[in-house]
């Protein structure tokens, strides 16, 4: 064992553990540490793993299915690294090994599940090679940082270019994914959701990254949408559609819970929201494709209760709060669909932000819907956080009245004190962290 | 009265929030009374501009781009019509460009609409950031935000939208930003331009209503607190000044 490696791991472990003391998510700079003091850190402990490596990539989504895919793995009686925080860039990554590795440098793991950045990829791909990568979808997102999603697209067409070995598990429903999977040449396995489930097959206003078919430039023709660009699309011009589902949803129900067929087994899980239909299916299907049998799959949707602000739980004062991350049109239309699914009188908390990780453009709230908070029985909405005048002139230009409040702790306060007992946060990217801690200290408090 | 806007080719040229100009604008019209009808065009579609008051022309990747300009060439008289008759034309980002001359990208030149006196190269480097620009006409300044790898430059006859007070601009070079021809405004703030800019909206509005009803126009006023307070909150937290003392 090299001396460095072991320096390495000490520091970033110490760095983690003070960042932790001082309430600060100190995980980005405990790898940076890491990788300066021995460069092939990430290498070598990467190496370790003793059988397989998967990583979950992708616009939305990768949080929840990389932390099901750990769940059900460890399910198995296995050892798996995880960076379960979602800090997905070259030092996360490097930070959640590091962590993971005993005091003698050594790690002990059978698997990692390791969710990535779509433009971090081909700076990690270096360090290691998958065995696997789950890709859920591709939407627009922080176009301040890659420029459009072709820039996206280009970057992980590189980094898959790095490893012709990885099996790529892939969202069918996504024209882009599908297209750059099956492009790559690499071997493939599609997952997806197989019908119809919402009545309007017709388009709405919501932007659709992928209605022109990559490899010829015509329009896409779809027999039925999902949301987003997601659904059933075909080509009539080079014939390039959505290929045939390896691992298809069918007899789907969602509403306060959702319920569906897959794989010859019925699912029933606790969440919210159509959208996390693809996160099962995602999961599910890399752990079977790697040749996990999972048994005890419904016992593992029913045992994983997210704790990082992924449609979070808490209940604070005889008020119901559910935290969610919004970070995008597409993943904020999904929001507004999982908060109507809820029939109940609720509250609102916006939260906007604009730094670096967020992106510092939020044109992007002009492409959410909105105006489909009408229809909510919603009894207030709050906006906060840096651009929250953004936030408020959106909804005023929907018609529809909020209450400004830039302090987020503040915000929530008010809402239980005078709301109606149900709130919903959403709240974008740096935003996150900081909402979950105070409504943990907050629910301390009110015990 | 009844404005009808034009939102050219929003399938493809859909970038930065342009359906919030859009949006914007209706919204502005509705609360007034006036009647606002948004006719979508689409690439197959054709278009009437005799039927329109205000065209709206978009942001979009530059793949989509030479989608659009090659199409819009094809209508590119039609346009050039509309424009010269006082029609209200708004062009954000590569719809700005596509108005110039040409647009000189890595990949080659895309051939633009000579409209206005301008023309496009693309550099090293994208130039992203929150702008805030001035232009004499408004007390106000005019805020967005700002990401294109093109730098416009202008010819012997353009007038530029504002003078950049932060940000880069057309070219980060001259210190302008925009351009402004007849009833043409073309920009590189999106955000988009229009909501945390009523002024510059109404003034759009204005001369759209005034082509199609004649002078003595006046548009009733409206509660902008919400708007203002968004620009100045734009213009304090980069400029560090108060709004009333540029």
């Amino acid at each position: 064992m090299k001396l460095r490696r072991i320096a390495a791991i000490w520091t970033s472990k110490i760095i983690g553990l003070t960042c932790k003391i001082a309430g600060k998510q100190g995980v980005t700079l405990a790898g940076k540490a890491a990788i300066k003091i021995y460069p092939d850190i990430l290498k070598e402990l990467a190496g370790d793993v003793r059988e397989k490596i998967f990583v979950v990539c992708g616009t939305n989504g990768k949080t929840t299915t990389n932390n099901l895919l750990c769940s059900a793995i460890e399910s198995e009686g296995k050892k798996v690294i995880c960076n379960r925080t979602g800090s997905n860039m070259l030092n996360g990554v490097i930070s959640s090994f590091v962590l993971s590795a005993k005091l003698n440098g050594k790690l002990d793991a059978d698997y990692a599940c390791i969710e990535i950045d779509e433009a971090s990829a081909i700076r990690i791909f270096p360090h290691f090679a998958p065995d696997y990568m789950v890709l859920t979808n591709l939407f627009r997102d922080q176009l301040d940082r890659y420029g459009e999603i072709d820039i996206t697209m280009n970057f992980l067409k590189k980094a898959i270019k790095m490893v012709p070995d990885m099996k790529i598990i892939v969202n069918g429903d996504d024209s882009l994914s599908a297209y750059l999977i099956m492009e790559s040449g690499n071997e493939y396995i599609t997952y997806g959701i197989s019908e119809q489930y919402f009545e309007e097959a017709e388009d709405s206003n919501e932007i659709r990254e992928g209605r022109f078919c990559k490899k010829c430039g015509e329009k896409l023709k779809y027999h039925f949408y999902h949301f987003g660009q997601l659904g059933d699309y075909e080509c009539v011009n080079c014939g390039f559609k959505r290929p045939d589902l390896d691992f298809g949803a069918t007899n789907i129900k969602a509403g306060g819970q959702l319920v569906f067929d897959m794989d010859n087994r019925n699912i029933k899980a606790n969440y919210r929201g159509f959208y996390n239909i693809y996160n099962i299916l995602a999961s599910y299907s890399a752990a079977i494709t790697a040749g996990f049998k999972l048994q005890n799959f419904d016992q593992i949707l029913n045992d994983y209760n997210p704790q990082n602000g992924r449609m979070e739980n808490f209940s604070i004062g005889g008020t119901n709060i559910i935290l969610n991350l919004a970070k995008n049109p597409i993943g904020f239309n999904q929001n507004i669909s999982a908060v109507m699914e809820d029939e109940e009188d609720k509250d609102l908390i916006i939260l906007i932000n604009d730094n670096a990780q967020d992106g510092i453009d939020i044109s992007w709230l002009w492409d959410v819907e909105f105006e489909r908070f009408y229809e909510g029985s919603i009894r207030s909405i709050t906006v906060s956080g840096t651009r929250c005048q953004d936030m408020r002139l959106r909804l005023k230009y929907v018609d529809i009245p909020s209450i400004l409040e830039q302090d987020i702790e503040k915000a929530i306060r008010k809402c239980i004190k005078n709301g109606v007992g149900n709130l919903y946060v959403l709240v974008n990217y740096t935003a996150l962290y900081n909402t979950h801690n105070i409504l943990k200290k907050l629910e301390r408090e009110y015990k | 009265m009844k404005i009808t806007i034009g939102h050219l080719y929003p399938e493809l040229l859909n970038l930065y929030g342009d359906r919030g100009n859009i949006q914007c604008m209706k919204k502005r019209l509705e609360w007034r009374g006036i009647d606002v009808e948004v006719i979508e065009y689409q690439l197959e579609d054709e278009i009437n501009f005799s039927d329109l008051d205000i065209v709206l022309l978009g942001g979009g990747s530059d793949r989509e781009q030479i989608l659009v300009s090659n199409k819009l060439f094809s209508i590119k008289d039609d346009l050039k019509r509309y424009v010269e008759e006082d029609g209200v034309l708004i062009a954000v980002c590569g719809g700005y460009q596509l108005l110039g001359d040409y647009y000189q990208t890595n990949n080659g030149t895309i051939k633009g609409l000579s409209i206005v006196d301008i023309y496009t190269e693309q550099k090293p480097g994208r130039l992203i950031n929150n702008i805030i620009i001035k232009n004499k006409l408004f007390q106000m300044p005019i805020v967005g935000f700002e990401n294109h790898g093109g730098r416009t430059f202008f010819g012997a006859k353009a007038e530029p939208l504002g003078k950049v007070i932060y940000g880069s601009g057309n070219n980060g070079e001259t210190g302008d930003e925009g351009v402004i021809y007849k009833n043409v405004i073309g920009t590189y703030l999106h955000g988009p331009l229009l909501p945390k800019n009523p002024h510059l909206c109404d003034f759009l509005l204005k001369k759209a209503l005034t082509r199609k009803y004649g002078e003595g126009i006046e548009l009733a006023e409206l509660d902008d607190s919400q708007e203002i307070e968004a620009n100045s909150y734009i213009v304090k937290r980069f400029l560090k000044k108060d709004i009333n003392k540029l």
